[in-house]
Formats: C-alpha cells, structure tokens, sequence
C-alpha cells in the first residue's frame, strides 16, 4: 500500500508544481522596443556647436495634451514619439511660449500666447519587427523624412537628417539635427 | 524564469529522494518473506495508454487542446522501450500577442524501472529518457504593437492571421515517474519530465512560443518541464520466469 502514498504525494506535488508555473511575461523596461525619434538642436552661425532653445513647447498635432517633458523646458535635444498606426506624425515646436489668459481663463479667445510656433511634419513607412514573448513586436519607421512648414517666421532655419534615407530604429543616436 | 527552473530541479530532486527512501523501505520487507520456492511469472507485453491530464485539460481550458497515445514494451525484466505520440494546440494570448500552435509529436526512449515488485506485482518507478520531435504550424491571429510611450494612444495593430508552416524542434529529455497496476493489467501512472531543446526551425521575425510535445518555451534557456498522467492498459503477449 506504501506506493499509493508516494503516489498521493507525487500527485499532489505535480499539482503545485503545474499550478505556480505561470511565468510572468512581462515586458523587461531594459528591453529595446518601438523608438522614439530623436532631435539635436544645433547653432544655424556655428553649425557644429549645439545651442539650447528656451521655453519650448512641444505637443503633437491632434494631441490635446502637450508632450510631458516638454511643456515649456530648455533644451537642445528633442525625443519625439511617432504613431506606430499612422505614416505621418506632426509636431508643434513652439520656442519662448508663453500664455496670458487675460484674467479671463473660460474665454481662450482673447487668451495672449507669445513665442514662436514651428510646425515640423514626419514622414515614413512602418515595420514591425519581433522583439520577445513578452513584448511581441515593436516598429521601426523607414525612410524618415523631416519638413519644417513654412510659416514666414520660423525659428527652425534648417535641418539635417544623420544618413542618407534615414531611418528610427533605436534609440541610439540622434536621427535629424535642427538649425537655429 | 531561472527560478522557475531551479524550483522544478528541486522538485525533481525532492522526488528521487521520496521515491528513493519508499524503495528502500519495502526492500526490507520483501526479503524476509519472498524467499520461498515457487516460480513467479512476469507478464510481457505491449502496453497502451493516454495521457488523462492532456483530455482533462482538453476540456477545462479553452485555449488548449491536446491528445496523446503513449505506449511501453517489456524487453527485459527492469527495461521497457517507451514512446508517446500525440497533437496539441495551444492558444497562447497576451496584451501585445495572440498566437495559435497546432501540430504533432513523437517520443522514443527507454524506461527503466527502479521498483523491486513484491511476488508478481507490476508497479513500476521509473527513470528513463525519449528523443522527441515535433511538426507544427503557428499562427499569429492578432498583434498590438509595443510601444513605451502611450503619448498617442493607439498602437499599430493587425487582425490579419499570419501564418508560419513548416515548423520542427528536436529534443531530448529525462523522465521520472510511476506506474501502479490498479485493476488487472490496467494501470495509473504519472510522470515528470524535463526537458532541452537541441533545435528547432524558427519562423522569419518570429519565434516558436509554443511546442507541440515540448510545451513552452522560455525566452532564457532551452529547458522544458511537463507532466504527465496516464492510464494504460497492458496486452498480455507472454509470460516469463522472475530470475
């Protein structure tokens, strides 16, 4: 009769056992996944000296919300995220921002905003590419284009992508540089 | 993941040693009253069964379906040649990833059986290894692109099923486990069995998530873990002497 002890056991230690198997897949935060474009200011007089902007304000277009860590900072990097479901994806640039409600904070018509906006507009195609179990896939954008939307006053004086037929695919390096 | 596995060396190890210990114990009380002078006979034969806890889990887990035929050969006293062969498919869904894996396996190996039976009793505790193989297909229905900046909050996504054929993986792998006759020549049985991967066909800007026979796999290592609860039934083809 012993065996059907062992057995019991065996049974039931397999059951445990199966039972705390569930691996946790989660995505690791170190792990590379879907880049984020990255933008280097530089000196428009010195073109091989970085220059910060003041006041910048960044906010996609046809987002509500501006981008968290630039609402209003000093910079001389910009690290922009593009839609993954989109080919296209645009940012306002807006340098020395400022806002004045005019004592009237329900009337935004009347609402001072000072500073420079520059409209920056991203072009590319997406592809998908397999990361882990627990990432699934991330996308890279080929054939990055960048075009600064002529307003007759911009502050972005010109642009430079990195290579040749830019692409984002990690977040390495940065990817385009803009003149000021 | 890698305490995952220490834990399930542990448990093997836990289960040589209570299984080890069992031995020894009815060693004892076998010699002293074994030592008569009749001629025991061993059955010989063909033994075949399914795995119960493939149909169990084939019926309360949706994502999962699996059936397998496993058999074992009598060729000496303690050695028996063991195979199983089975199909499973297995759904495997998470935020980002929603993957289908159909396919088959075969298993080849020996057994060789631990448990010194008492008369003509024919239980056995067993250790021994398989070479298995398994042909699948995986099938991506639906994927969510990863992105760690919900700045826009929608991600590329694709319900269009993606289809990977023409799938293998080879394996070895170790197995511990039981066999005890309940009812004349029906038995119960369970099984540990660990696993290592030694290759596999990997589908292009993919991965197999999933093995038929092998069960999943780990992003950090090439080892497997599975059980297996069966039920057999033993054709009796011949019978020989105990010694």
């Amino acid at each position: 009769m012993k065996h059907y002890h062992t057995l019991a056991i065996l049974f039931g230690i397999i059951t445990i056992f199966s039972m705390g198997c569930e691996p946790d897949d989660i995505c690791p935060e170190t792990t590379a996944t879907t880049p984020s474009l990255i933008i280097r200011l530089y000196d428009i007089s010195n073109q091989s000296s970085k220059k910060n902007v003041f006041g910048l304000k960044a906010q996609g277009i046809g987002n509500d919300n501006p981008l968290t860590n630039y609402n209003v900072v000093t910079t001389d990097s910009i690290v922009l995220p593009l839609k993954t479901d989109d080919i296209s994806t645009a940012y306002s640039l807006h340098k020395e921002y400022s806002y004045d409600d005019n004592g009237t904070p329900d009337d935004p018509t009347d609402d001072i905003i000072g500073g420079n906006e520059d409209i920056i507009t991203l072009n590319y195609t997406t592809e998908e590419v397999y990361v882990s179990r627990a990432c699934g896939y991330k996308t890279i954008f080929k054939n990055v284009t960048l075009t600064i939307n002529s307003d007759g006053d911009n502050w972005i004086q010109a642009k430079e992508s990195i290579s040749d037929n830019q692409s984002v695919e990690d977040e390495q390096a940065a990817h385009f540089k803009l003149f000021h | 993941m890698s305490k995952q596995h220490i834990s399930s060396y542990f448990i093997s190890l836990i289960l040589f040693l209570l299984l080890g210990t069992s031995i020894q114990a009815q060693n004892d009380s076998i010699i002293s009253t074994a030592n008569d002078s009749i001629k025991i006979k061993l059955k010989y034969g063909l033994r075949v069964g399914t795995d119960a806890g493939k149909l169990i889990r084939s019926f309360i887990d949706d994502d999962y379906s699996g059936f397998e035929v496993n058999a074992d050969f009598r060729i000496k006293k303690t050695l028996y040649i063991a195979g199983e062969l089975g199909i499973e498919e297995k759904t495997t869904i998470n935020d980002y990833l929603d993957v289908t894996t159909s396919g088959a396996y075969l298993k080849a190996g020996i057994d060789y059986n631990l448990y010194k039976n008492w008369l003509d009793m024919d239980n056995m505790i067993y250790t021994g290894f398989r070479v298995g193989a398994s042909a699948f297909s995986q099938d991506i229905n639906s994927l969510t692109v990863y992105n760690t900046d919900q700045y826009w909050e929608s991600q590329y996504s694709s319900n269009e099923v993606q289809t990977f054929n023409d799938l293998t993986a080879f394996w070895i792998e170790l197995i511990v486990g039981m066999k005890v006759e309940l009812f004349n020549n029906l038995y119960l049985g369970l099984n540990l069995q660990l696993r290592g991967l030694v290759s596999e066909v990997e589908p292009t800007n993919f991965e197999n998530i999933f093995i038929p026979g092998f069960h999943k796999t780990f992003d950090s290592s090439a080892i497997g873990v599975g059980y297996g609860y069966t039920i057999s039934y033993l054709i009796p083809l011949y019978k020989k002497d105990k010694n």
